[in-house]
């Protein structure tokens, strides 16, 4: 007859509460959207109390892309599970996660409802990290769903967040996961984001044309366009990835990106105008949704939402034979404190991690044809060892 | 009991906060003031906060503790600056004052770029040089060594030099001469790396195994210090060399000047949560139009790319307008806080906030740092 002795007694029942508190025993999947009334993130019953809200369900987990060179690479991300129920979106988002993570597109005056599911890292079950939001460059960010763990709060496995944004504010921002900013950045948790202006809907006449699409608010047109791309700029180092499948130590002060990349892709997967194959080693799940291919046709101006979101280097990109236009930087419109404009020409930008600009292409003297926008750090044109890729895409005019 | 759980780490939350605006009395950035400094080049090591330590080569004050970076020079426009430079260590050291002009060095001994102060195995006469400029234009500027560059800069020997306005009123404190500048709290941010095997080599005495072409940085550093001990006080005992923190604080409403240098060799996108910033100067300038139409061609950032050798001046706003909610958790009926955003006074959080169990807290941040005195 076993019998537990007084010794052990004492300790074992201390210990008792923490083993029921510290089990996330009802840990779920929680949508909060405003007229939604089975749990899919999709507005059933408009709620009149928030006519302008928008709802959007990420789940935040691992997944496979497939790099320019074929090297199948184990990331992090998010995948957009909006419109599926709570039990569907836990299943459906294993090994699903996209690179980069889904654009995420509003305007201003919604009200965004942007729930995130933790769905935990199938290749690595011995790992048990919460996962944030951080809204990257969002005005008068409240700290509690600014999503930097160290001053607010990160979710764990099989459950969700709500974050909550009253959209005041037009321009190109990004997103990413702030828990391990390091480690999850490079990991692949990355995405656009950007914000519509109230402006658009109302025509203004720029330059002897009419535009009912803008860049900002600005209230002459000159940020009109008639069609518009968001373009993020980053790169993986594949030690790093390869180290993480392999639940190696992670080479953090030694991080070397080697796979420059535009949305996700190298040269040439770059031009390739729809989602790329499915890799095999997450179940032939498609992740490479977004293209970075430029097309418009002749005449028409072109709005490029640029970020830059890598964990390691400054990139300029260049464009040859079709001039930039930068009337944005960092979400705001390019003009000074007084209302000077200081929009500006060039050929070129350069931007470190976190920044970004809005640049318009205007094809109105541009031969129809194939043009370059490319790193001009030319190391980047390349896709690991391959040699010519990484960071390049075409402007189509036709 | 789990949402109690959430409240009461909420509270907690709430409360540091609350305490760390309460404490906060700084409002200008720490180091030494007037025209005339005695600064001297020595040796010592720093921490790091994974335990190790680094050997330095740094500006002390005067006859005291090697420091990094070195003190923090605090001028007024118009003053003539008088810097005397003592050597302590086992090569020539020296200080130039990158836009400053008409900078003149006397004494010590001769050297490529300006007069040198001798190595320590030199006469005695030889190992002072003296520098004298005249603070013609208020901004933030970086000081540094002039001597092997490439090697000291690395090794410590480089300071902030800030440069106070003709008219300058501590308690409505302006960047530059203008009232669009004016702020209520400064920080400083001197951005730089370290690479430890560069720091080894030479306390090794292995000078010429330093290879540039190798340079690694595996630490970076916000005025001397890694996080998270820029969280700890300034002066902190366990820190003797490192005696600057980068804690910013301010109310709601308040205006925050932030003044980046890029002190080291890389370039760093440097972001600031919360808000926007507004760049108002670069280079010690003023960026307007025309002379005294104050900072007309600034431009507000997310992230302020900090070059090395450039200092920035952006200024820092943040009172939470229009989040759709009250931030401080107000009831209806209560007051208003300083600063507060009215309209969305009283009105709760819209979403409910997870179970604490669903919850992942970075407390050990906390307790290592803001709490350990």
């Amino acid at each position: 007859m076993n019998v537990i002795s007084r010794g052990y007694l004492v300790p074992l029942l201390l210990g008792l509460p923490f083993l029921f508190v510290v089990n996330p025993i009802s840990a779920n999947v929680f949508v909060q959207c405003p007229g939604d009334i089975d749990g899919d993130a999709v507005i059933d019953t408009p709620d009149p109390n928030h006519p302008h809200a928008k709802c959007m369900h990420l789940s935040g987990g691992d997944g496979f892309i497939t790099m320019a060179d074929g090297k199948e690479m184990y990331i992090f991300g998010f995948a957009d599970v909006t419109g599926l129920t709570p039990g569907e979106a836990m299943i459906t988002a294993l090994l699903s996660a996209n690179m980069p993570s889904p654009a995420i597109v509003l305007n201003e005056g919604d009200e965004f409802y942007l729930t995130l599911t933790n769905v935990g890292m199938v290749l690595r079950p011995d790992l048990f990290d919460a996962h944030t939001i951080h809204w990257h460059g969002f005005p008068q960010a409240a700290p509690v769903f600014d999503g930097v763990p160290d001053a607010s709060l990160a979710i764990k496995m099989g459950a969700s967040f709500t974050y909550y944004y009253k959209v005041n504010d037009p321009g190109t921002f990004m997103y990413h996961c702030h828990v391990e900013a390091t480690e999850h950045m490079q990991m692949g948790m990355l995405g656009n984001l950007y914000v519509k202006p109230a402006q658009n809907g109302t025509p203004f006449t720029y330059q002897g044309k009419t535009y009912t699409q803008f860049a900002y608010n600005d209230g002459d047109g000159s940020t009109g366009y008639d069609v518009d791309f968001a373009i993020q700029m980053g790169s993986f180092d594949p030690e790093f990835h390869d180290a993480s499948e392999a639940v190696q130590p992670l080479p953090f002060a030694h991080m070397k990106d080697t796979y420059p990349m535009l949305n996700g892709r190298g040269y040439p997967d770059t031009i390739i105008s729809t989602a790329l194959p499915a890799p095999s080693k997450n179940g032939g799940k498609v992740s490479q949704k977004q293209s970075s291919l430029i097309t418009a046709n002749q005449g028409k101006r072109i709005l490029l939402r640029l970020s830059n979101l890598n964990v390691t280097e400054f990139y300029t990109l260049a464009s040859l034979g079709i001039p930039m236009q930068i009337v944005g930087k960092d979400a705001k419109l390019l003009r000074g404190p007084d209302g000077k404009n200081l929009y500006y020409q060039t050929n070129s930008v350069t931007l470190g991690s976190g920044e970004s600009v809005d640049i318009i292409f205007d094809t109105q003297n541009v031969t129809p044809g194939q043009y370059f926008l490319y790193t001009t750090n030319l190391n980047y044109l390349s896709n690991n060892t391959e040699d010519f890729g990484g960071m390049m895409t075409e402007i189509v005019i036709n | 009991m789990q949402s109690n759980y959430v409240t009461q780490k909420l509270s907690m939350l709430f409360l540091i906060i609350g305490l760390g605006w309460a404490m906060n009395t700084l409002a200008a950035i720490s180091g030494i003031t007037g025209s005339s400094f005695n600064l001297t080049a020595k040796k010592d090591y720093i921490s790091t906060p994974d335990g190790n330590s680094i050997p330095m080569w740094g500006y002390a004050n005067g006859t005291g503790l090697m420091q990094y970076p070195g003190p923090t020079l605090i001028v007024n426009q118009g003053d003539t600056i008088t810097i005397i430079l003592k050597n302590e260590l086992p090569q020539p050291v020296s200080i130039v004052f990158p836009g400053q002009t008409g900078v003149t060095a006397t004494g010590g001994i001769a050297g490529l770029i300006t007069r040198e102060a001798a190595a320590v195995s030199a006469p005695v006469a030889d190992r002072t040089v003296t520098y004298t400029f005249t603070a013609t234009h208020a901004g933030t500027y970086l000081y540094h060594s002039g001597t092997r560059p490439e090697l000291q800069i690395e090794m410590g020997l480089l300071g902030a030099l800030i440069v106070r306005p003709t008219g300058f009123n501590a308690s409505n404190p302006t960047a530059y001469n203008h009232p669009h500048t004016a702020y209520n709290y400064e920080y400083l941010f001197l951005l730089t790396e370290i690479d430890p095997n560069i720091h080894e080599l030479v306390e090794f005495n292995q000078l010429n195994n330093v290879d540039n072409t190798a340079y690694f940085p595996a630490y970076w550093m916000l005025n001397g210090r890694a996080a998270p001990d820029t969280l700890l006080a300034e002066n902190n005992q366990l820190l003797p060399h490192q005696p600057y923190n980068c804690l910013p604080r301010m109310h709601p409403g308040d205006k925050l000047l932030m003044r980046v240098i890029g002190g080291g060799r890389d370039l760093h996108p440097f972001h600031h949560h919360g808000n926007h910033a507004l760049v108002i100067a670069k280079q010690g300038r003023l960026l307007e139009s025309t002379p005294g139409a104050g900072p007309d061609l600034a431009t507000s950032v997310f992230t302020i790319p900090s070059v090395p050798g450039e200092t920035v001046d952006a200024i820092f706003e943040w009172n939470g307008a229009d989040l759709g909610w009250d931030i401080y958790g107000h009831q209806p009926g209560d007051p208003l806080e300083a600063g507060e955003y009215a309209p969305d006074h009283g009105k709760p959080i819209p979403v409910i906030l997870p179970e604490g169990q669903n919850l992942a807290f970075w407390w050990f941040l906390e307790r290592q740092s803001i709490f350990r005195k």
